[in-house]
């Protein structure tokens, strides 16, 4: 009798130790990479083409600050303020979105190929860019990006709406569709009216590019990760819970239907931001989540923030390489992520299956 | 090394060139103005079958082409300037107006295609020479593969300063390389006499330019916004921006036109900036560009508005880079630098 009254008080502390010694791991990991990536953005605005040294760059900040005077001239002060600066928040803004948004992608449609990209939002978004590319108004190219990404996220929603009950096959279909269609007339536009020069910049679009970056393009991709990713961050038990299957998600109360509808809405919201901003970068919102699980498990809570400071780290060191590695030529930063995160994610696939 | 092969391959066309167009040229390897030059001797005719290394494509005429469709504005000025609109079927893909003193000459011609044409479309004309601008204009893509026009009695020329391949692409493009070309064309049309005219009357223009001295530093800024592509080490632009005075802040890049990061612009902050003005590409449009980015905004050259202005199809190797670096001398006349 004694023996069992007992075990289950046992057992209830004992999962809670470790869940303690869990959420301690996280949190610790969590501080880390958010070391990281200051450190990072740091280091990275010291480097570019341009030489300029950490030391001028330093007093640079700090003459911002108030201390002292800046050692460079005016325009290298704009190459530190108005070009890296911007680009870095950007890079680690973008990085850190499209990691939140591919790992809810993963868990609400419990597929593990789902990206942000999958509702059609990129083909949208890309849509809307290449209109306005090839009719010359670059300057409203954020706006007509984000809008192409609604139309084609609601597109998406209301194929799989018209379909019956909103189910993660269906949607993904209705977005595979939807994507065909505005992939399609994507491809028109160009064929039909690109010139020459109009080719190299779309194409530095479709590939994603963070080198249109300036102070409005970072507030706004660091304004949707404030605004849209955090409240995200905080869907962790639910993601566990769809995890499971809806059925298991229904069982804890959970309102599937409509819990679906809002997190891909918000998701998608979010990547119309961020692809607003940068073009479609591929990689980053399909392998970190996976890289992430396969070192910290599938629990939402520790695998939301990590994949969103890992995605971060990773893009900011991406276009860093992007814009000094052929200096001074810069590639496309989205042929960097895919370039250089395969071979890293085969990496962690490759220990892991050792190790186990 | 790429620079003999190079040379080599130009030599040969020379050769190709040199044997019909030119009895009294004494080495292939003479530099093509000299042998322009004679004109006191009568320029004998072109003998047919003439066969010409063309960007690797060996290419053979029978005859002087009578029903030519060129593609790209340097293609269809070249033929104006030579006086042959006459064997003009039609042109594609024109880059902007006619240059004025071509206006008339060129009234009248059809234009076939706003781009590149299909094959198909390319074919019911019935030429017997496509001439084009671009490598890419002649592939199954655009007018058609060149082996297999040349299998229906199509030739095909490209100007060779757009060659891409390694031994084909002039090391660093020299105005001796543009009027290679058109002597090479008058070759082919049995026109040899108004090439060496032409040619003539371009070295001497091109003698005359006076090269601003101040030693100023250029971008040619050819297109793009969020990242620059600009005219770069061993192109036209190269070429122009030397005969002009100007030093290129882009000229340690090896091609003939590049994307640049904007960042190396800012620190460059060149003395001037060259806007091409293309149908798409408007130099107001470049100048927002320019002028929205608060960093490039700060350039003195933005500042201060030292912009000079090259028509698209005059920065592209052809009949118009000598007038182009005199307008681009003319230009800088009138800017005045502290």
């Amino acid at each position: 009798m004694t023996a069992l009254a007992r075990s289950p008080q046992v057992t209830a502390a004992r999962t809670a130790r470790g869940a303690d010694s869990v959420a301690g791991r996280t949190g610790l990991l969590i501080l880390a990479l958010a070391v990281a990536l200051a450190a990072s953005m740091v280091l990275c605005i010291t480097l570019g083409p341009a030489q300029i040294s950490i030391a001028e760059v330093w007093s640079s900040i700090l003459a911002r600050v108030g201390i002292g005077e800046s050692a460079l001239t005016p325009l290298r002060e704009g190459i530190i303020w108005q070009l890296r600066m911007p680009r870095v928040l950007t890079a680690g803004a973008v990085g850190a979105g499209l990691a939140i948004c591919g790992t809810i992608m993963q868990a609400v449609l419990r597929n593990p190929l789902a990206d942000p990209y999958l509702l059609g939002v990129s083909s949208g978004a890309s849509f809307g860019a290449v209109v306005v590319i090839v009719l010359g108004a670059t300057i409203a190219l954020p706006a007509a990006a984000f809008g192409g990404a609604l139309v084609a996220l609601a597109l998406t929603l209301l194929l799989a709406g018209s379909l019956g009950r909103i189910t993660a096959s269906r949607t993904i279909l209705a977005g595979i569709a939807v994507s065909a269609v505005l992939g399609a007339l994507t491809s028109l536009v160009i064929f039909w009216s690109a010139t020459d020069d109009s080719y190299r910049e779309v194409l530095g679009w479709l590939l994603g590019s963070l080198a249109g970056a300036t102070w409005p393009t970072a507030l706004l991709a660091i304004g949707a990760i404030v605004l849209i990713g955090a409240p995200l961050l905080l869907s962790a038990r639910t993601l566990d819970a769809f995890a499971f299957g809806e059925s298991a998600a229904a069982a804890l109360g959970i309102g599937v239907d409509r819990t679906r509808w809002a997190l891909l809405g918000t998701t998608a919201l979010l990547t119309g931001c961020l692809v607003a901003v940068s073009g479609s970068i591929g990689f980053i919102g399909l392998v970190v989540p996976h890289a992430v699980r396969l070192l910290v498990g599938s629990r939402h809570r520790a695998l939301l923030p990590l994949s969103a400071l890992t995605g971060a780290v990773f893009l900011v060191w991406a276009d860093t390489l992007a814009r000094t590695a052929f200096d001074p030529r810069e590639l496309p930063v989205g042929v960097v992520t895919a370039l250089l995160g395969a071979p890293l994610f085969a990496l962690i696939l490759a220990r892991l299956s050792r190790a186990s | 090394m790429p620079s003999l092969t190079a040379r080599s391959a130009f030599a040969a066309s020379l050769i190709a060139t040199a044997l019909v167009a030119s009895a009294c040229s004494a080495s292939p390897a003479a530099s093509p103005t000299s042998t322009a030059a004679s004109t006191a001797t009568a320029t004998p005719a072109s003998s047919y079958p003439l066969t010409i290394d063309n960007c690797g494509t060996s290419v053979t005429f029978d005859q002087a082409p009578q029903r030519v469709l060129a593609i790209k504005s340097t293609s269809i000025e070249m033929m104006l300037a030579l006086g042959l609109q006459d064997r003009l079927i039609g042109t594609a893909f024109p880059d902007g107006e006619y240059a004025a003193q071509w206006a008339d000459a060129g009234d009248g011609i059809p234009l076939v295609s706003d781009k590149v044409p299909g094959q198909e479309a390319t074919l019911e004309l019935e030429p017997d020479l496509v001439y084009a601008g671009w490598e890419s204009n002649v592939t199954a893509d655009g007018a058609g593969d060149r082996d297999v026009l040349a299998s229906l009695g199509v030739n095909t020329f490209v100007s060779p300063a757009a060659c891409q391949e390694p031994g084909y692409q002039p090391e660093r493009l020299r105005f001796d390389d543009v009027f290679a070309e058109i002597e090479q064309i008058g070759a082919i049309f049995d026109a040899a006499d108004r090439a060496e005219a032409l040619v003539d009357d371009l070295q001497q223009k091109l003698d005359a330019i006076d090269p601003d001295a101040r030693g100023l530093t250029a971008l040619w800024f050819s297109s793009g916004s969020d990242t620059p592509y600009v005219g770069a080490g061993i192109g036209a632009p190269q070429m122009i921006m030397d005969a002009a005075g100007l030093t290129n802040i882009a000229d340690d890049v090896d091609a003939t036109w590049s994307s640049l990061s904007w960042e190396v612009v800012v620190d460059a902050d060149p003395d001037v900036i060259v806007l091409v003005d293309s149908a798409w590409g408007s130099t107001q449009k470049k100048i927002d560009v320019l002028e929205s980015n608060p960093a490039t905004a700060a350039l003195s050259a933005v500042v201060n508005h030292r912009y000079l202005v090259v028509p698209f199809p005059a920065g592209e190797a052809g009949v118009r880079n000598v007038e182009a670096a005199q307008s681009l001398v003319d230009q800088l006349g009138a800017i005045d630098l502290p």
